[in-house]
């Protein structure tokens, strides 16, 4: 059987738009010989039963996430396909540590660039989407990523970059002006919002922000590689082959360093303070990724190129089915909770790694929080029918319709002194 | 409906019915306010260390007074550090309404005594630096950040899972320590509960798509075995002769881990944890300072 990595599609020239998928796509081409494999652009989570990208299918296994699938390929070959198998201790103690440094770090810095960067988003991450994704995801997964990376990012306080945030933040304020009546409407000036002046107001925190960020995240890379000079961690004595760690690193670095943006700061960043490390991404680009991909490339591999492409398949009615009563679940208000616990549940039960103990536990737990879910459920529609029947004992709520004819009203005189007594007999008070 | 009341606005009739105030809860409201209380004197246990820093964190008025370990590591963090640099200090139980910046620990300094600008966590270690001149540990070890990534996040997060999502810790330790604290109300000790156990999901979803508690736990325990790499066969991290600022961060979580007062009902990463003798032997030698 050949093993199959399904990853998001190419974008910004790069074989895939999300560092983690880079970063598989990379570690596959570095350890599995060629035709052990093929690359999938599928573009779409659910493929995979554990609902992320990337994901690789050996028949009827599938395994997600970047270091899940390091240490899968080590164990199905026995540990002959493992980049990392000459590391002494030390080395696989600075692996995992820098891995972490490198995942924890980079993705905020790619969310910023690529996603809150509203002119960034708008003009190069979201038609790169349209250019990967099918018909219905163009529409649904890019809000989703969009709003995901936001959250990521909010505690960074960079939200200023969102030029959407901030026109809606002005909106507001221009708004509350109107409302409270200090100011007639015609004479409140009409801010043109260019994207020079919204940065303008906060470009300096901004960029004190930005510079102390892109530093954390260089600075401890550059000195790393200043020392080792080849790779982060060469995998061997003689600095010839690279690592997993390196691997990882070149695909944050690579999205930082490669898009070609509206607003570049990231890039600019990279450029100025570590250029050890831009010349190391471009080197281990050229080695582990191969020349400029294109999404054309991805789905419809003729000519042959460094990456085994495999075209994915037509997208069928019945997947598009579920994707679209996905999506509606997941925005009902209740329905997404439960599905909250059921992902939670799956999860759980499909690991065997579980002693069944532990299971029984986290089920039972996930079961519980649905349970609690319809108690809520319950009490609101109890609350709510209180409510109506007190409102309605009370004569809040009344339903008569007065100023009506006469002749309903006559109706209703009848009514409203029979009603207050039914309602005190149906809540028995 | 009930008679109409004769001091009601005849304007009442254009109304919505949906607006009007019902007679009843219209004479209640009349009588308000019953009485009106002279203003809340400021707690005096504030007053009584004038001339003492006072670090404000989670903890019990017993641990308070003993000055022993808090139970959330954020703050045990800063109170070991501050402990291991020789600052003078005494904790003061506290909770997040009471910070300015919204999340514990923060620091009164007693000097200068005018200004009692209280000091947020992320410019403690400034603060300690100018009182008593200690070294920057990050400027001088290019494995710091990237070591400490791991204990904020790797280990975090499985922390997170163990103390919020485990139900039966979740029973037997959050909620002794968090919730049950701060009210004596049911009702408002369970939406507690649920905003707590909501916060530490939000979280852990903002990176995947799933909680998948194998990863966690395998997570934390190869950061657990790099961490023991780090540490080797030295007193301290870094090869420091006094413990510092990553000493501290490490002690917040294996202390707590390991404590057999927090009353953990299945300790996963106590078992992971123990597989590394020297950081249980770090862990040992800094609690000697409490």
């Amino acid at each position: 059987m050949v093993l199959q990595l399904h990853v998001w599609g190419p974008a910004f020239s790069l074989p895939s738009i999300d560092a983690q998928c880079l970063a598989a796509i990379a570690y596959c081409s570095e350890v599995l010989p060629k035709d052990s494999w093929e690359l999938i652009a599928s573009s779409d989570p659910s493929v995979s039963p554990t609902g992320e990208l990337p994901a690789l299918q050996n028949d009827s296994v599938w395994v997600s996430r970047f270091r899940n699938i390091v240490d899968y390929l080590r164990q199905y070959s026995e540990g002959d396909w493992d980049l990392d198998q000459n590391l002494d201790e030390v080395q696989k103690a600075d692996s995992v540590a820098f891995s972490s440094f490198v995942e924890s770090r980079g993705q905020p810095l790619l969310d910023l660039s690529l996603y809150v960067t509203s002119q960034n988003y708008y003009t190069n991450t979201s038609p790169a989407y349209g250019a990967l994704l099918q018909w219905p995801n163009q529409w649904i997964l890019p809000p989703k990523l969009h709003a995901a990376a936001k959250t990521r990012t909010e505690h960074l306080g960079l939200s200023s970059l969102d030029l959407q945030a901030m026109e809606d933040q002005r909106q507001r304020e221009h708004n509350a002006a109107v409302a409270s009546g200090q100011i007639p409407k015609n004479l409140l000036p009409s801010q043109p919002s260019t994207v020079s002046k919204l940065l303008g107001r906060t470009a300096q925190t901004n960029q004190f922000r930005l510079v102390a960020l892109t530093a954390d995240f260089f600075e401890p890379l550059e000195a790393m590689l200043a020392r080792t000079k080849t790779y982060l961690l060469p995998a061997d004595k003689d600095n010839e082959t690279p690592s997993s760690l390196d691997c990882l690193a070149l695909a944050y670095l690579s999205l930082a360093l490669v898009p070609d943006l509206a607003f570049p700061w990231l890039r600019d960043a990279m450029r100025s303070k570590a250029p050890l490390l831009a010349a190391y991404t471009e080197r281990m680009r050229d080695r582990c990724l191969g020349e400029d991909s294109t999404p054309a490339q991805a789905f419809k591999p003729e000519e042959p190129s460094k990456l085994p492409w495999r075209a994915p398949e037509r997208i069928s009615v019945s997947t598009v089915g579920k994707t679209l009563l996905g999506t509606l679940a997941d925005n009902t208000p209740f329905l997404s909770e439960v599905r909250q616990n059921r992902r939670l549940k799956r999860a759980v039960e499909e690991d065997e790694s579980f002693s069944s103990v532990e299971k029984q536990a986290l089920s039972s737990y996930a079961d519980a929080s649905t349970k609690d879910m319809f108690v809520s459920i319950a009490a609101v529609v109890a609350g709510t029918a209180a409510l109506v029947g007190y409102m309605v004992q009370v004569g809040l709520l009344s339903f008569e319709r007065r100023g009506a004819d006469e002749e309903e009203f006559e109706e209703d005189v009848g009514m409203s002194h029979f009603e207050p007594e039914s309602v005190n007999d149906i809540l028995g008070i | 409906m009930p008679p109409k009341d004769p001091e009601s606005p005849p304007a009442e009739t254009n109304a919505s019915p949906f607006f009007t105030v019902p007679a009843p809860v219209k004479r209640l409201f009349d009588k308000f306010p019953l009485t009106t209380y002279p203003a809340n004197e400021i707690p005096r246990r504030v007053q009584s260390h004038d001339n003492v820093n006072q670090l404000f964190v989670f903890t019990d008025a017993r641990g308070a007074r003993h000055g022993r370990p808090s139970f959330n590591p954020q703050c045990l963090k800063w109170q070991a550090y501050l402990k291991f640099v020789g600052i003078d200090f005494e904790i003061t139980p506290s909770n997040n309404h009471a910070s300015p910046t919204g999340a514990l620990p923060f620091l009164l300094p007693s000097l200068p005594t005018d200004t009692s600008n209280p000091i947020p966590s992320h410019k403690l270690q400034k603060w300690a630096i100018e009182q008593v001149h200690c070294e920057e540990e990050q400027q001088l070890n290019l494995r710091f950040e990237v070591y400490a990534s791991l204990l904020d996040h790797r280990i975090r997060n499985a922390w997170l899972y163990m103390l919020y999502l485990d139900s039966e810790n979740f029973n037997a330790v959050a909620r002794r320590l968090y919730v049950n604290p701060a009210t004596t109300n049911s009702m408002v000790r369970a939406a507690l509960c649920h905003q707590l156990q909501q916060a530490a999901r939000d979280e852990l979803l903002k990176t995947s798509r799933y909680i998948d508690a194998a990863d966690l736990e395998g997570d934390a325990g190869g950061a657990f075995e790099a961490l023991s790499t780090l540490l080797g066969k030295d007193e301290h991290f870094f090869g420091r002769p006094n413990p510092g600022l990553f000493d501290a961060s490490v002690f917040a979580y294996t202390q707590l881990i390991l404590d057999d007062n927090m009353g953990w009902k299945r300790n996963r990463l106590g078992q992971l944890l123990k597989e590394h003798p020297n950081l249980v032997q770090h862990r040992n030698r800094l609690l000697k300072f409490f």
